[in-house]
């Protein structure tokens, strides 16, 4: 079965274009132009990032979009090929490395000596970069929630504690800016819950600036004030959730499998320039998810009725995985374009997240 | 020296850094009590040179050239490359550089804290292996019933502190190569492997240059060839030149006690060149370790 791949939108499509904004002190992160190469292989393509301070910003992207080789270019791990960095609107470079004070990261996996305590790794951690007050260590323990392990090794723990014990580290000298990649990688849902409940006291209470870079799309969309979506090392949209969502509203209706062919058709016509994603096999066979506003689930169902074709579930609504599948073109769409050939139901896309359970436990920060 | 205390802290709480002073501690039993085994209750026949007192192996001051050649220049010089490696590579395996980095640490102050961090570790292990060395050189005679005389003999306390300066800085000279090695390869496994093989590569290239020097002298002069010649060029390679060091420490009986093979045939580097040289070596080591990691990306 053939399976068109989407191609950008045409919203998408003039986010392409270059900023030629200066950044401002409003800005936590701006970068201009950022590009970077590995040998032949093109990481990252003029990306135009920017950050408000004091906000959430959720960096999203497929697997090998380029997030980790931006993370890493903000905190001088890379050296960038071309464009600029500025942090807080002060331009950042490669040796300049006291403007990373501000700044805690936590990039890939979280990475400690092993045989040493959490408490013991992140008291040798506190001895490099700025000053840090030894008592930082206990409290940030506290925040993740890990003080009960801090005296036992690294190697006895989970990828969860040792991911909690890498935020731990992030936090350690109280950044101003935190660059998360992958945060919640190996957390368990109380501990997501815990993450999350920091994050917000960490930019609502302190003022202070989070990016979270995430495959997790029901996370960050509960976490994240402004969205970037990077696609093949370029940013193809940036702004506020709540604006983005309101342009990216979605109904997701479904269908007899055996009617799907028929059903794609007449979906199709009435979202003729966003693409249609289908789920042909599976417990969840027989949904689609079509890119129109919420409003017009009536005229969905009244067009496949009129067709013979009735609708066994309903549900409008507004989500950024749609968004986000739409734009980086992951995930089977069954229809790319108006122009594009008839098309059967393609592949599973993935289903929308499950919602959280009830909330455990929090650490309170 | 918050980060050259973090660096005693990850030293002493790592496995490794036990392992390799026991192991070293073991190697130095062994080899007296080879010596002692193969003694036998004789008088001393391990000496060095002329066969004097003073060149017996397990009375002072002769005793000092074991002990230099084993700690220092051959066990101590191992091992020092393998800690050496593991010490600065293992940031780069474990990942834990990144974090480093990405809190604003200076490159250079990293690695200079790593380093001065890796000496004073080493000074602790020099001391205790040369002291340990110091009891089994008494052991040894003891059981064997032969006088060990004193290590304080001659000019005394000078002799102990000139041994113990020179095989540091021998010891710190090739700890400098096996971390400017790990740092370059970004690995404390190819730093330990690449630095041994170094090590050993140059003693057979020496060895066989000597050889071949030997060979030419001789058909130049025949017997009267076999007289001692040099310095040649190839002793002032890096582990050999250190060896070349340790053959001016007090006790030691010139050059055969740490030449090998070069001493009876090559002469040795002057102190005056030696010592200039290790130093050029340790530092030059630490140099391009710095300038070679204040250009890398960390990945």
């Amino acid at each position: 079965m053939d399976m068109p791949t989407a191609a950008p939108t045409s919203v998408a499509a003039q986010e392409f274009m270059p900023r030629t904004d200066a950044p401002t002190p409003e800005l936590a992160v701006a970068t201009r132009g950022l590009t970077k190469s590995y040998g032949q292989r093109v990481a990252l393509t003029g990306l135009d990032m920017s950050v408000p301070t004091g906000k959430v910003y959720g960096f999203l992207g497929p697997n090998g979009s380029g997030k980790t080789t931006a993370l890493r270019l903000l905190t001088g791990l890379l050296r960038p090929n071309a464009g600029t960095i500025s942090l807080f609107g002060q331009p950042y470079t490669w040796h300049d490395r006291t403007r990373l004070f501000k700044v805690g990261a936590l990039i890939e996996t979280p990475a400690f000596y092993p045989y040493l305590s959490g408490a013991e790794n992140l008291q040798v951690l506190g001895a490099s970069g700025p000053p840090t007050d030894p008592s930082r260590i206990d409290q940030v323990l506290q925040y993740v929630g890990m003080s009960g392990r801090a005296k036992s090794p690294v190697q006895t723990y989970s990828l969860g504690m040792k991911q909690r014990l890498g935020i731990a580290a992030a936090m350690l000298s109280d950044p101003d800016l935190l660059l998360l990649d992958e945060p919640a990688n190996g957390l368990d849902p109380a501990g997501m819950v815990a993450m999350r409940e920091t994050l917000r006291y960490f930019t609502g209470e302190l003022g202070k600036t989070v990016v979270i870079s995430s495959h997790l799309l029901h996370e960050v969309q509960q976490l994240a004030d402004v969205v970037g979506i990077i696609d093949r090392g370029r940013l193809i949209r940036e702004g506020p959730l709540t604006e983005l969502l309101e342009t990216s509203g979605r109904v997701r209706v479904r269908v007899d499998p055996a009617e799907m062919t028929k059903a794609a058709a007449i979906l199709r016509d009435l979202a003729s320039d966003r693409p249609l994603y289908g789920i042909d096999s599976g417990e969840q066979a027989g949904w689609f998810t079509v890119g129109v506003a919420p409003g017009r689930a009536v005229e969905i169902n009244r067009a496949l009725a009129a067709a013979g074709i009735y609708a066994s579930g309903l549900e409008p609504g507004s989500d950024l995985e749609s968004l986000f599948l739409e734009l980086t073109g992951s995930g089977g769409a069954v229809a790319a374009s108006p122009a594009a050939p008839d098309a059967a139901p393609a592949a599973p896309v993935a289903p929308v997240a499950p919602a959280d359970p009830g909330p455990p436990p929090m650490s309170q920060p | 020296m918050r980060l050259i205390r973090a660096e005693l802290l990850k030293a002493r709480r790592r496995q490794a850094t036990w392992v390799l002073l026991i192991v070293a501690l073991l190697l130095t039993a062994a080899i007296y009590l080879l010596i002692g085994k193969a003694i036998g209750g004789a008088s001393c026949a391990f000496r060095f040179d002329d066969f004097s007192d003073d060149t017996c192996v397990i009375a002072f001051p002769g005793a000092y050239a074991l002990i230099d050649q084993f700690a220092f220049a051959t066990l101590g010089g191992v091992l020092a490359i393998v800690y050496a490696a593991a010490f600065v590579g293992a940031d780069w395996n474990w990942g834990t550089l990144r974090n480093v980095i990405a809190r604003g640490e200076s490159r250079a102050m990293y690695l200079l804290a790593k380093a001065a961090g890796l000496a004073i570790v080493l000074a602790i292990g020099c001391l205790a292996i040369f002291f340990f060395a110091f009891v089994m050189t008494y052991l040894t005679a003891f059981t064997n019933g032969i006088p060990v005389a004193s290590p304080l003999r001659g000019h005394g306390l000078e002799d102990l502190g000139a041994n113990l300066i020179l095989g540091y800085l021998v010891v710190l000279e090739r700890a400098a190569l096996g971390l400017a090695v790990a740092v370059v390869l970004r690995s404390q496994l190819a730093g330990a492997v690449v630095g041994i093989v170094l090590y050993l590569g140059e003693g057979i290239v020496t060895t066989y240059l000597t050889l071949t020097s030997i060979g030419r002298n001789f058909g130049n002069g025949g017997f009267g060839g076999l007289q001692a010649i040099g310095p040649e060029w190839f002793q002032y390679l890096p582990m050999t030149v250190g060896n070349q060091l340790l053959s001016w420490a007090p006790g030691v009986a010139g050059d055969l006690a740490t030449g090998g093979v070069q001493g009876f045939f090559l002469k040795p580097v002057p102190l005056e060149q030696a010592l200039p040289a290790v130093l050029i070596y340790l530092f030059g080591a630490i140099a391009i370790s710095i300038l070679a990691f204040n250009r890398q990306e960390i990945a």
